[in-house]
């Protein structure tokens, strides 16, 4: 073997380091391309269709100064949250206990399956005449489309669990309960953080198109209200803060699951 | 029920589903009979495919039976109704299966503790019992390993000790050192032959390789081809302690040998 092809073998340090930097760099100009065009848009298109980038900043600065955009940002991410536990709770409860009865989960599954199909959104004007315009309607949405994220993968990680460790695990004198903790619940976290990938953005999606519809507060009711009053700038601010809230939440997530699922032995290629 | 048996197998039967409906399933075992004396150290030989797991997991009770009975000090267990089964009847028979089952999101040490967690028992004393056994089989360094960070003999290892630590009294061992090279193989030999000195549990041990089974054993069935039954009974007379490495040139391991080796072939 030549020194080459050992060198190319064993990824040396620095190597990463440049590589990692490269990345970087790539995602900076990623970035400033963007504004550009964002730039370039605003230049043709007009305040009305696009504001400018710098007009868009001076309001984030100012709504933050006041208190306002922290207090929107709050509101969302308070029912989302709220939203998102109610439905990840139901979302793992039932696989559970559905587990418990074959007979059950059979008859169970088809109309499941088939509820899936029910746009969410479709059900909006349902829930505003059931629950009224509180957070009640808002929460039922956020909590049935994470709900069924959650229930999908919690599901198909419960059939996917090697009966052979659960087979192991009561001879070894687990109880159900602990076999259920233990075993399946642990061999599901990879299905479970999957699925929160998905269910934790539509979670804020979902609170934003209901603050839409009902309530005052909230940065769906900022865009909403700001293209109201033909405002394109708070339309703008709106969005860039929603997709900031995905983002970081993304990332807690994104070093829970890390944490969590450390044990699994990963694919190089896919790291950076 | 015979004296001093601790387990008897009487005129067990099992053959599986059939695939299509209509199907006759063809009987993988088939009026099997022996007991097991309390202490004893039985080796089962047969060839790859007679029976051997599927035999195993109708004593832990991982699986029914079509026929016959299994008695645990004199209990019958209730074979019949997958329902009914009590896996390794309430922690009085361990099992180390023919895949070492580990939970990969455990490391080393957490498999080995896992049995005491769930059994709550898991205290000061028994963690150093734990840390000793992982010590005995060279398991030290080696703690804090996922087990897709072990090799194959560490994983197999690694299974055997997850249920040597909670002591159970039957141990049934289903080709344990099968994955290792041949030294390896002979000092995991020596250390079950001296845990099993300590302790006195009665272990029921599968294995294919014959110079195992007369190695370990105080008796070796051979089993018969698919229907399996058994076909012969060998008492090992080679006194204890055994020397491994020595054994192996005795007259008497010879003409053992030669013998069971007639009859599986
Ligand atoms: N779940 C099952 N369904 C149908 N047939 C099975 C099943 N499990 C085992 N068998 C069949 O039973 C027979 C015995 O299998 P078993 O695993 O008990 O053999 P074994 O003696 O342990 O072999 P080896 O030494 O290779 O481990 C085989 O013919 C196998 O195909
Ligand atoms: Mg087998």
């Amino acid at each position: 073997m030549s020194a080459l092809e050992q060198a190319s073998l064993v990824e040396s340090a620095p190597g990463m380091n440049r590589r990692r930097l490269l990345v970087m760099a790539g995602r900076i100009g990623l970035a400033a391309l963007l504004v550009l065009a964002w730039q370039v848009a605003a230049d043709t298109a007009g305040d009305l269709y696009f504001p400018q980038p710098l007009a868009v900043a001076r309001r984030i600065a100012e709504d933050t100064a006041s208190g306002a955009l922290p207090w929107n940002t709050y509101v969302t991410l308070r029912l989302s949250v709220i939203g998102f536990l109610l439905g990840c709770a139901a979302g793992i409860l039932v696989p559970f206990l559905l587990r418990l009865s074959p007979r059950l989960t059979g008859a169970v599954e088809p109309y499941i399956m088939a509820s899936v199909g029910v746009p969410k959104y479709a059900l909006i004007p349902l829930f505003i005449l059931w629950f009224g315009i509180d957070d009640a309607p808002k929460l039922w949405l956020i909590g049935l489309l994470v709900f069924y994220v959650v229930f999908i993968a919690v599901f198909a990680g419960i059939r996917n669990v090697d009966a052979r460790l659960v087979t192991m695990a009561r001879v070894l004198g687990a109880s159900e309960s602990v076999i259920s903790r233990r075993v399946i619940w642990k061999s599901l976290t990879p299905f479970f953080f999957a699925a929160l990938k998905i269910a934790l953005p539509r979670a804020v999606s979902a609170a934003i198109i209901g603050e839409f519809l009902v309530g005052n507060a909230g940065l769906g009711f900022v865009i909403e209200n700001s293209r109201q009053q033909v405002d394109s700038t708070g339309v703008f601010t709106g969005i860039l803060v929603a997709t900031a809230l995905v983002l970081a939440i993304n990332a807690v997530l994104e070093r829970a699951d890390r944490r969590v699922n450390a044990w699994r032995p990963v694919d190089r290629h896919m790291e950076i | 029920m015979a004296a001093g048996a601790i387990l008897e197998i009487r005129g067990l039967a099992k053959r599986f589903r059939a695939r299509a409906p209509g199907a006759e399933s063809p009987w993988i075992i088939r009026d099997l009979s022996f007991s097991v004396r309390e202490g004893e150290l039985l080796t089962i030989v047969g060839p790859s495919g007679a029976g051997k797991t599927t035999l195993l997991n109708m004593i832990a009770q991982t699986d029914t039976a079509s026929g016959g009975e299994v008695r645990f000090r004199a209990q019958v267990a209730p074979l019949g109704d997958a329902k009914a089964l009590r896996p390794g009847l309430s922690r009085q028979i361990g099992y180390i299966t023919q895949d070492d089952n580990l939970l990969p999101w455990r490391t080393c040490l957490g498999n080995v503790l896992f049995p005491l967690e769930v059994q709550g028992r898991l205290d000061g004393q028994t963690r150093a019992r734990a840390q000793s056994l992982v010590e005995a089989v060279g398991l030290a360094g080696f703690e804090n390993h996922y087990p897709h960070e072990l090799s194959g003999g560490m994983r197999k290892r690694t299974s055997l000790i997850r249920t040597l630590v909670y002591d159970p009294p039957v141990i049934l061992m289903d080709e344990p050192f099968g994955a290792v090279d041949a030294q390896t193989r002979a000092l995991l030999q020596a250390d079950l032959l001296r845990l099993w000195g300590e302790g006195r549990k009665t272990i029921v041990f599968v294995t294919h390789d014959i110079a195992e089974a007369i190695a370990l054993g105080d008796r070796t069935l051979v089993l018969s081809r698919a229907p399996a039954s058994v076909k012969s009974e060998h008492l090992i007379s080679i006194p204890r302690p055994r020397d491994i490495g020595g054994i192996l040139t005795r007259p008497e391991f010879v003409t053992l040998y030669q013998a069971i080796r007639a009859e599986v072939a």
